[in-house]
Parts: structure tokens; C-alpha cells; sequence
């Protein structure tokens, strides 16, 4: 077991890396991509192939949106496939041991996720100072340590059971996952405010409060808030652009009356 | 707008920042999420620019570190547009860094919801089906096409787009200076900027106050009654408390961990 769970963690390591650098998000690591892999690894292309089929038409509609993610298609593709090749077990068992695996993961990563947004300021500061290190700490920084925890907890899931770690999260007082939870939904605002300290001006600062309630009462999704944004915005692009032609039209014909004047005086 | 020669330099750059630009999730982070990503991309740009001129080139690197989100496409059409609004800021000074940071802000919004339905919730469903369709035969050819579909073609319209954005924001901003009037556009993009931000605060921001207060027999949620108030009242507290200790001149450094102690303490009382 321990050599399949090393499988495994590889294979989903190098999946999430590779998916993050190359192609596009959720292409690489999706189940029709990931299930082959694994069967080829393990020595059963062929069962790779169909169960990648299989747990694709799964995971088709289960999209990842705003960090939450239901039930991970890449690490439950890793550890179905490589136990239905392992022990002879069909899809769905495979999925059924990969869920608590995936929820498992995501309290691991839900205590990750502010530690790592708070580095945001490091990462500002470093890329204004020297941006040969800042490349080569961000790639580093999400090739080995972001990913690493992910990787620990399915490998111990798989080789030892998930016993161990569930006891492990239960040391931690339950306040603590809360209060973690509580600051990385509050954090984004960090990154909101550094943004409209930016760019607001007294002028058009309301606008601000528009766009929000346009999202917190109405509910409209990004693009219809868009169409209502830019159709002011070009409404005041205009309406500003008549007020320079007017301003250039006056300056023009004050110029030309002083010249006149001078020509009177002489 | 005439079309705009590209030279041999910004060749190199505008390839350098599409092979960058599939670096989208890098460090992604909840403060900024994909901006590390943005600066990766940016990098060539901005150096090229800014060759020997280290204190413009600082503040280029802070405007491309700021909070940027959107799909992974767009994303590159909005760095060649932001390479060739740097390229102006610097050459002739026709575009200052608000207006460059705005219309980044107003481009992320809609982009993100349209090509998510695109690509992820369309052309991926589209790829899906063909593939699962061979593959529940044993043929991996699915597979392979299903890469060739939904990622190598995204990858092909990436390509497409640093370019595109590179030159259509290049004439674009040309005849905007040239006609006088950039003093209008920045009060748009300022327009759009701040209203996208708004959406995005009300849609992202989330304080999960989870609080209850009994007097007697009768228990009040807090939540409850604020956003009886004004929806999401405590989200847009939060940030221009924050927006304030900007301006009263707190680092970044500090409102996070004030942020992490605050979500800790909170917890530990009790009240999320």
C-alpha cells in the first residue's frame, strides 16, 4: 500500500504543479487526463482509460468556484484509480474513500490559507526590490510548499488511513479552525483596500457603493454589474469630452479675439 | 485607429509575457489572489521599460502586485493591454498609474464571468462529451483530444490576446491623448474601477459573524440586524477601515495579522 501511496502523492503532486504552468486551470488535472496517468503507472493503462471516462462524466459538472471545492476531481481520480487497479474495487467505492479524503484535505488547507495570505505583503515588497528572487521564490514557493500539505495528507491517507489525521485535527481546539475559516473569508478585503486607496477619487468614489449594491441587494453576476458600469462610464466619458470641446472651443475663439485686439491696437 | 508596428523587442517581451501568463495560480493567496501571477507576467514588460529608471520601475512592480482575478484567457489580453499602457506612462506621460490600475480593475470583472462561461462552463463540457465518448471505448485519443480542445486552444487565444491587447491598447490610447481627452477616460476607468471593486467587495468579502446575543427569553443575531441595516454592512465596514489605516499610513504587514488575531480572538469569544 505505502508503494501505491507513493504513487499516488507524486502523481497528484505533479499534476497540480503542471496544471498551474501549463495549458490552462483545470485542463491537466482533470479525471480523463489524470485516470490514464495513473493506470499507466500503476501498470493498467487500459482501466486508467475507462475509468477516466467513467469519473469524468462524475466530476463533469463539479467546477471548483471561489476556492471552495466540493469534492476534488484530482485527488479522488488519483486514489479511485489506484485502488480499483490495486484491489479490483469498481469507481464508486474508490470515490467513496476518496471524499473523506477530500474533505480531510480542505480543513488541512483551510489552515493554510491565511498563513499563506499573509505573505501577500512580503510578496509586494519583495517584487518591488529585487524581482529575480521574487520569481524564483514565488515558482519554489508554489511548486514545493503550497502543494505540499495536499500531497502529505493524501499519502498518509492512503498508506495509513485517515484515522491519524483526523486525530491530529482534533487536538486543535475547535475555535481555532473558526477563527482561521473567519480571517481567510475577511482577508480579501485587505487586498480591496490597498486597491481603492489606489485609485479612489472624491469625484467619482460613490460609484464604489453602486457596484456594490448593485451586487448585495440585486444579486447580478459580474458581467450584467459591467454592462451597468460601462454604460455610465461611457455616459461620463461623453459628457466630459463635451465639456473639454466646449472648454478647447472658448479658448480657441478668446485666442482669436486677442489676436484681433492686437491687430486693432497697431 | 492605424495598426501599430511591433518592433523587435516588444516581439520578444509579448512572448516572454504569454509563456508567463499561464502562470495564472501562482501563489495564488485570498489578499490578491492571482497577483504574483500578474507580476511574473508583467516582469518582462516592465523591465524593458523601464531599463534605467529604477524608481518608475518600483512603482510599476506595486501597480502589477495588486489584487487581479479573473480567468486565465483575458488574463493575458489584460497584461499586453496594461504592457502597453506602461510603455505610454513612460515615453510620454500620457497615462498616469490611476488610470492604468483602473482600467486593470474594470477589465477583471466582466472578463472573468464571460470567458468562465466560455471556456469552462461550455467549450469544457463540449470537450468532455467527445472525450468520455472515446475513452469508455479504451481509446486515449480522448484524452488527447480533450487537451487539444479545451487546453491547447486556450492556449492558442492567449497567444492572440497579449498581442492584440498589446496593440489595440497601443492605438487606443494614442487617439485618446492625441484627441485631449485622457483627463475623461481616467474619470470613466475611475468609474468602472470602483464600481467593479464594490461588486467584488459585496461578492468576496464575507465577515461570518456568528453571534448571537439572549436578553431574557428572546435572543438577537447580530448578523441578522446588521444586515437588516444595509446587506453586507460589516464587509464594507471592514474595508474602509482598512482603506482608512491605508491612508493614516498602516503597512500591509500589519492589517493582515490584525485580520488573522482578529478572526482568532473573534473565535475564541465566540462571535463567528
Amino acid at each position: 500500500m505505502v508503494q501505491s501511496a507513493i504513487v499516488v502523492a507524486l502523481v497528484y503532486w505533479f499534476i497540480n504543479v503542471l496544471d498551474q504552468s501549463f495549458l490552462s486551470w483545470q485542463c491537466l488535472s482533470r479525471p480523463i487526463v489524470v485516470a490514464p496517468v495513473v493506470g499507466l503507472l500503476l501498470g493498467d493503462f487500459h482501466t486508467g482509460i475507462l475509468m477516466g471516462a467513467s469519473l469524468e462524466a462524475i466530476f463533469m459538472g463539479i467546477s471548483a468556484i471561489g476556492g471552495s471545492i466540493p469534492a476534488d476531481p484530482l485527488s479522488a481520480t488519483c486514489i479511485s484509480v489506484a485502488y480499483s487497479i490495486l484491489t479490483g474495487a469498481d469507481a464508486e467505492t474508490g470515490i467513496a474513500l476518496a471524499l473523506p479524503i477530500g474533505t480531510l484535505m480542505s480543513s488541512w488547507n483551510a489552515m493554510l490559507t491565511p498563513i499563506f495570505a499573509s505573505l501577500a505583503p512580503y510578496w509586494e515588497n519583495l517584487c518591488q526590490k529585487n524581482i529575480k528572487a521574487f520569481t524564483v521564490q514565488t515558482l519554489l514557493f508554489t511548486t514545493f510548499v503550497q502543494p505540499l500539505v495536499n500531497t502529505v495528507v493524501l499519502f498518509i491517507a492512503v498508506a495509513y488511513g485517515i484515522e491519524g489525521l483526523n486525530a491530529a485535527l482534533a487536538v486543535l481546539p475547535a475555535w481555532v479552525m473558526t477563527g482561521l475559516g473567519a480571517a481567510s473569508s475577511m482577508m480579501t478585503a485587505v487586498g480591496f483596500a490597498i486597491l481603492v486607496s489606489m485609485i479612489w477619487s472624491n469625484e467619482v468614489g460613490i460609484f464604489f457603493f453602486v457596484g456594490y449594491v448593485l451586487s448585495s441587494v440585486t444579486g447580478l453576476d459580474s458581467l450584467k454589474v459591467a454592462i451597468i458600469a460601462a454604460a455610465i462610464a461611457i455616459t461620463m466619458f461623453f459628457g466630459e469630452k463635451r465639456h473639454i470641446d466646449t472648454k478647447n472651443a472658448m479658448a480657441n475663439s478668446s485666442a482669436a479675439t486677442a489676436v484681433n485686439d492686437e491687430e486693432d491696437f497697431f | 485607429m492605424e495598426k501599430k508596428q511591433v518592433t523587435q523587442e516588444e516581439r520578444k517581451v509579448l512572448k516572454s509575457m504569454f509563456l508567463r501568463s499561464h502562470l495564472v495560480f501562482t501563489t495564488f493567496n485570498m489578499v490578491k489572489m492571482e497577483a504574483n501571477a500578474y507580476t511574473l507576467t508583467m516582469a518582462p514588460a516592465i523591465e524593458s521599460i523601464y531599463k534605467d529608471d529604477p524608481e518608475e520601475k518600483r512603482e510599476a512592480y506595486l501597480r502589477a502586485n495588486q489584487f487581479f482575478n479573473t480567468h486565465a484567457v483575458p488574463f493575458s489580453f489584460i497584461a499586453g493591454l496594461n504592457y502597453a499602457m506602461e510603455k505610454q506612462h513612460h515615453d510620454n506621460g500620457s497615462i498616469d498609474g490611476t488610470t492604468i490600475n483602473a482600467i486593470k480593475t474594470a477589465l477583471m470583472g466582466p472578463t472573468a464571468g464571460m470567458f468562465d462561461s466560455l471556456f469552462f462552463n461550455c467549450l469544457r463540457i463540449i470537450a468532455s462529451g467527445i472525450a468520455i465518448g472515446l475513452c469508455s471505448q479504451g481509446n486515449v485519443l480522448g484524452t488527447f483530444l480533450f487537451i487539444l480542445i479545451y487546453g491547447v486552444s486556450q492556449s492558442v487565444v492567449k497567444y492572440l490576446f497579449v498581442n492584440w491587447g498589446y496593440t489595440f491598447g497601443t492605438s487606443f490610447i494614442d487617439a485618446v491623448y492625441n484627441s485631449g481627452l485622457m483627463q475623461a477616460l481616467t474619470k470613466a476607468a475611475g468609474v468602472m474601477g470602483l464600481m467593479m471593486i464594490g461588486f467584488m467587495t459585496a461578492s468576496t468579502v464575507n465577515v461570518p459573524l456568528n453571534w448571537t446575543i439572549s436578553i431574557g427569553e428572546t435572543s438577537v443575531v447580530v448578523q441578522d440586524v446588521l444586515n437588516s441595516i444595509f446587506p453586507g454592512i460589516l464587509g464594507v465596514g471592514l474595508l474602509f477601515l482598512m482603506v482608512g489605516a491605508i491612508k493614516k499610513g498602516w503597512r500591509p504587514t500589519q492589517l493582515v495579522l490584525c485580520i488573522l488575531a482578529f478572526g482568532l480572538v473573534g473565535a475564541f469569544l465566540g462571535i463567528f
